[in-house]
């Protein structure tokens, strides 16, 4: 097959592409968030150790192309500790693993954000170290992070795109696959940029959404 | 019964509390007078264990406050009202009060509620139980805050110029609730620059002057001429803050 035109089959693999992405974008989110929280709450409680291996970690993720990450845990993991890497399971590493280092830097000035005086209060009161983080800061810390969380996830949902760089099969390699056999760039980017363009929007309306509801509680705040 | 055993408290090089010594009964009102500065915070801090002491010791019932398993007792005969409300922003009136009888004492919720709306209701808040804090008025805030520290049924009352923050007329709002409190018994410790107040309510009046406790003396004799007015530094303070 040289190259030939669109096809009613294509459409279904542009929804499979997008499919793809989608699922790899909600899984390395979750991943990323409950990782990025998980760092947040070592550095709450100050652990020694561990709350310096985090910030190390996550300093090198946020200074790092995630082009490069994703080398690395595909080519370069294989080859140093022997290990099979399939592209799905590089791109699911490496996605995960930069969203929660974004993440854990979200957490951390969100939890900062809150004032002293409260969680003094609370201590007082005779609240343990956890009580006050999950009655007193986790509330308000989620009303104040989920701008930034929104903003970041819907640039990450941008990111998933390097990942066909290494053969998964996901909306931008089907763009790319499409745009091979018809020679049309500019209808194949076109839809696939609309779908990209829908997608993000999704989410951005999804957290604008939990935004609300988060801050209903916090509407006294008059923010 | 509360006390303080020759505290001593430094911030690095500077020395903010230097061998204070205080006994608290149970049922007395002792009022801490002193000018800005003078460490009267730091002691309240000291006593509820929000900082840590370089010497000395302070006991709430025989309970060690520098002991991590003994502030935690220490902690529940204590409550404390802070100058600025410290109120959690997120949460309503009632759920501010409700907080850590459930969570600490293992209260039911719905008893924790009611007695919550009960105290809402002593300080004449009881149809602002679901007001957040910025709803509130300063006044009507501290009243919430003087709830919180009621329903954890505390022996001790720490109360750090719980009206400071307030215009005269929230003052006394304020003020009408503590003059009742200590009418029916409570004992309280009472940081204030309130001189008149203080000469109404309390049994004891002491006064610090740069970290040190130089008079402690029933209130009668704090105000006599051969009393506490025979020290300079208190005659000085007194008359300052009558002008002011
Ligand atoms: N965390 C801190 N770090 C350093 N210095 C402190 C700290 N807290 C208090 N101080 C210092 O300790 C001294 C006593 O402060 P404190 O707040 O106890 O005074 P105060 O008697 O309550 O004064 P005011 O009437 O103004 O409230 C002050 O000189 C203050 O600057
Ligand atoms: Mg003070």
């Amino acid at each position: 097959m040289r190259f030939a035109e669109f096809t009613p089959y294509d459409i279904v693999l542009l929804l499979q592409g997008l499919g793809v992405t989608v699922g790899l974008f909600l899984i390395t989110s979750l991943i990323g968030l409950l990782v990025g929280v998980l760092w947040g709450v070592v550095r709450f409680y100050r652990i020694p150790v561990l709350m310096q291996l985090v910030t190390f970690v996550s300093e090198i993720l946020k200074n790092s192309p995630v082009l490069v990450q994703l080398f690395l845990v595909f080519f370069g993991f294989p080859a140093f500790f022997h290990v099979n890497v399939t592209p799905v399971q590089a791109a699911i590493v490496t996605l995960s693993a930069n969203t929660a280092a974004f993440v854990y830097v979200i957490a951390v000035s969100s939890i900062e954000s809150i004032g002293r005086d409260q969680v003094e209060a609370a201590r007082v009161f005779g609240l343990s170290r956890w009580q006050v983080l999950r009655h007193v800061i986790a509330p308000q810390a989620a009303a104040f992070s989920i701008g930034p969380l929104t903003a970041l996830l819907v640039n990450q949902l941008q990111v998933t795109s390097l990942i066909s760089v290494i053969g998964v099969l996901d909306l931008a390699k089907i763009g790319a696959t499409l745009n091979l056999r018809t020679l049309k760039p500019f209808i194949v980017w076109t839809a696939v940029g609309i779908l990209y363009y829908l997608a993000a929007k999704a989410v951005a309306s999804l957290g604008a959404w939990a935004e609300k509801r988060l801050r209903a509680h916090s509407a006294f705040r008059g923010l | 019964m509360l006390k303080v055993e020759n505290v001593k408290k430094a911030f690095g090089p500077v020395t903010v509390l230097d061998g204070v010594n205080l006994t608290v009964n149970p049922g007395e009102v002792v009022s801490i007078l002193g000018s800005s500065g003078s460490g009267k915070s730091t002691l309240i801090r000291c006593i509820n264990g929000l900082e840590k002491l370089n010497a000395g010791k302070i006991t709430v019932d025989d309970f060690d406050v520098s002991k991590p398993k003994e502030l935690a007792e220490a902690r529940k005969r204590s409550g404390t009202v802070f100058q600025l409300f410290n109120l959690y922003p997120h949460m309503t009136a009632l759920q501010n009060i409700t907080l850590a009888p459930i969570e600490v004492l293992k209260r039911p919720k719905a008893e924790a509620e009611a007695e919550g709306r009960a105290l809402l209701t002593q300080v004449g808040l009881g149809d602002r139980a679901d007001a957040y804090p910025a709803q509130l008025s300063g006044g009507q805030r501290q009243r919430v805050g003087i709830c919180r520290a009621l329903a954890m049924k505390p022996r001790y009352l720490l109360l750090d110029e719980v009206t400071s923050a307030l215009d005269p007329e929230m003052t006394s709002e304020v003020l009408d609730i503590l003059a009742k409190l200590a009418k029916d018994g409570t004992t309280m410790v009472f940081v204030t620059h309130e001189i008149e107040f203080a000469r109404q309510i309390s049994n004891r009046i002491v006064f610090l002057e740069k970290g040190v406790l130089l008079v402690d003396l029933p209130t009668e004799k704090f105000f006599a001429a051969d009393g506490g007015l025979a020290q300079p530094r208190v005659a000085q303070f007194l008359s300052k803050m009558r002008k002011d």
